[in-house]
């Protein structure tokens, strides 16, 4: 296999799998950001430490961790093997899995600040007005919290395609499976390929700076509009 | 009149078919029947209510700010689950602690209309109105209606953040009011406005109370503001509730019992209009003659016909009110009426005379010195006397509201 070509399929691997765990992490971080946000308990600094843990661990702490809970030998492991017929270390959906522990901050941290500034105001009106709390979350919290929404979104999706020390722990290097971007560009340093590192390098960081410019663009924008109608 | 004997007439000819017609059209809630027996438990101070209340127009609650009234309201409402007891609205059982019943808030078909109007920023003066609207089964009020009793049809695409306080306010109602409640609630809606402002509100918002028959709480801290709107009135007291009086029975049972700014509080008919004098003459409520009339700054300059015959709630703060013992003929003060003393209750600072006429109760505050100079005794014969811009009232006289 040409360098490109093994260089592209990483590509589409890492987008694939940040894709995926972008999606999963809005679907489980929403829910995770409400109750956080909503919780009044002493026990949520406790909760909240463990959402940010990714934020200041080595994330090879995290994949030595997940290794170990991902072998055939231990119980998530077994019960993966037998729910699927695979093997859950080294695979696609380890580093998914992996992916989404190690993401998670990025989602649920913006989203739980926006819901906890939104407040109860509007909801208990939407509430008098005959909405339940599954209308109340489509047609109040979403469209008033958008701006946050698109930054979690954002920063999710770019902070898994930036991971490294995780995917290289418990996805190895498998073309095609778990040889996502970053591993492709520590082989070819590895290998003195410099020349394909450069542009491995260079697109990831081009890549990465458009995706944050339109974050905080869409954000600025976003809030300029929020700022107009919450001032009275 | 005439719709009664319609309906007593059909009836009589065919008591099965016609008259289910005739209510089912009628059928908006013209009396709700509130149950409570609850208590909740603050830092500091615990609010327990055991009443019942038959409401039929406007049933005002008064009481200082943190005095518990406000959360009076967000329990009928179901929006303080932590509620220990009953509530219950027209035999429906809204929460019982006892069995863990809670109907939520959507459920309850009860509106209530914040302070702080609370408008979804995101969506248009019309979308906020469609917004309940949309989810009520069985409507029977259009949104165009609405649009018009609130005085927004003008308004109905501008975007809600650019109103005004009592435009917001007035979309406030209109939203709630599209949500076919069967009982409406309403938190100091108006207290950040200023006075014009709220007399308008006020004036909109009795006239759509009389033409839905929509039975409403009315939570202010306002006295004056409760006395024009409410037919009776609750006081609650660190988290102690009074029973429902009538309305001027209760300002007056305040004033006995140590109220800051003791009033005479009463409904007075529109008699005539005196352009000519710049006065208005209203009639006492048990008037004999045009002697037992208070004068007060003409209320309408044209179409001056428009409220002969109506009654109008009036405050006269006892501050205003002096008393003569003979009467005066050479002063500018407009009414000058003869009364009986029948109480006189000394503070330390002033002496609170109450006086009737005929049937009427008004309240004078005059002081130490005065009371012990005149010699004032109970059943003595008086004048008392006040200006005619004494005469307070929130009545709002320009036929069109500015946008």
């Amino acid at each position: 296999m040409t360098d490109i070509s093994s260089d592209i399929l990483a590509l589409t691997t890492t987008l694939k799998m940040a894709a995926i765990t972008t999606v999963i992490l809005l679907l489980l971080g929403t829910p995770l950001a409400w109750y956080l946000a909503k919780w009044q308990s002493r026990l949520k600094v406790f909760f909240e430490a463990i959402v940010a843990l990714p934020i200041v661990l080595p994330p090879t702490v995290l994949g030595f961790y997940l290794l170990l809970a991902f072998s055939p030998t231990s119980l998530p492991g077994q019960i993966w093997q037998s729910a699927t017929g695979n093997q859950l270390a080294f695979s696609f959906s380890a580093i998914v899995i992996g992916s989404v522990l190690y993401s998670l901050p990025f989602v649920v941290q913006p989203l739980q600040k926006a819901f906890e500034q939104l407040g109860d105001q509007h909801l208990e009106a939407a509430a008098m007005l005959g909405a339940g709390p599954i209308d109340r979350f489509f047609s109040i919290v979403l469209p008033l919290t958008k701006a946050s929404f698109v930054t979690a979104t954002a920063l999710g999706f770019a902070h898994t395609v930036g991971e490294f020390g995780i995917v290289l722990m418990i996805g190895g290097n498998i073309p095609g499976e778990t040889r996502v971007l970053s591993i492709a560009l520590f082989d070819h340093v590895e290998a003195f390929n410099y020349a394909n590192a450069h542009w491995l390098s260079a697109g990831l960081l081009m890549s990465s700076l458009l995706l944050l410019s339109w974050v905080y663009f869409l954000g600025n924008n976003f809030n300029k509009k929020q700022h107009r109608s919450i001032s009275p | 009149m005439s719709t009664n004997s319609v309906l007593k007439n059909s009836s009589q000819q065919s008591p099965n078919s016609a008259l289910p017609c005739a209510i089912e059209f009628n059928s908006k809630p013209t009396l709700a029947k509130l149950h409570l027996d609850f208590s909740l438990a603050f830092d500091s101070f615990t609010i327990e209510v055991k009443q019942s209340l038959s409401i039929s127009a406007i049933i005002g609650i008064y009481g200082d700010s943190g005095s518990g009234k406000s959360t009076l309201l967000r329990v009928v409402a179901g929006l303080e689950q932590r509620a220990m007891g009953q509530v219950s609205l027209n035999d429906t059982q809204l929460q019982n602690s006892a069995d863990n019943a809670f109907i939520k808030p959507e459920k309850r078909h009860i509106g209530l209309v914040f302070q702080d109007s609370r408008l979804f920023p995101h969506l248009s003066v019309y979308q906020n109105l469609a917004y309940g609207a949309k989810r009520q089964k069985n409507r029977q009020l259009t949104i165009e209606k609405v649009l018009s009793l609130t005085h927004l049809s003008e308004m109905q695409h501008q975007n809600v953040t650019q109103l005004s306080g009592g435009e917001k306010q007035r979309v406030s109602i209109a939203r709630a009011l599209l949500a076919e409640p069967e009982l409406l609630l309403l938190d100091e809606p108006f207290s950040a406005l200023d006075k014009t402002t709220k007399s308008q509100m006020l004036t909109i918002l009795k006239d759509i109370q009389q033409q839905l028959q929509l039975p409403m709480l009315y939570v202010s801290h306002s006295l004056s503001e409760l006395q024009y709107i409410a037919d009776q009135l609750i006081v609650v007291n660190h988290g102690q509730i009074s029973t429902a009086k009538t309305i001027h029975q209760a300002i007056h049972d305040l004033n006995s019992q140590g109220e800051s700014s003791p009033k005479t509080s009463l409904s007075l008919t529109v008699a005539e209009h005196l352009p000519a004098y710049g006065l208005t003459r209203l009639a006492l409520p048990t008037a004999q003659s045009p002697e037992q009339s208070i004068y007060l700054p003409i209320l309408e300059q044209q179409k001056s016909q428009h409220l002969i015959g109506q009654q109008l709630p009036c405050i006269i703060y006892a501050r205003d009110i002096s008393i003569s013992t003979t009467k005066e003929e050479h002063s500018s003060i407009v009414n000058h009426l003869p009364a009986t003393i029948t109480a006189i209750q000394y503070s330390k600072t002033n002496a609170l005379v109450t006086l009737d006429i005929g049937l009427q109760q008004f309240y004078a505050q005059i002081s130490l010195w005065s009371a012990k100079r005149m010699a004032l005794v109970t059943q003595a014969s008086v004048y008392l006397q006040f200006k005619a811009n004494a005469v307070h009232s929130y009545h709002f006289t320009e036929p069109t509201i500015n946008a």
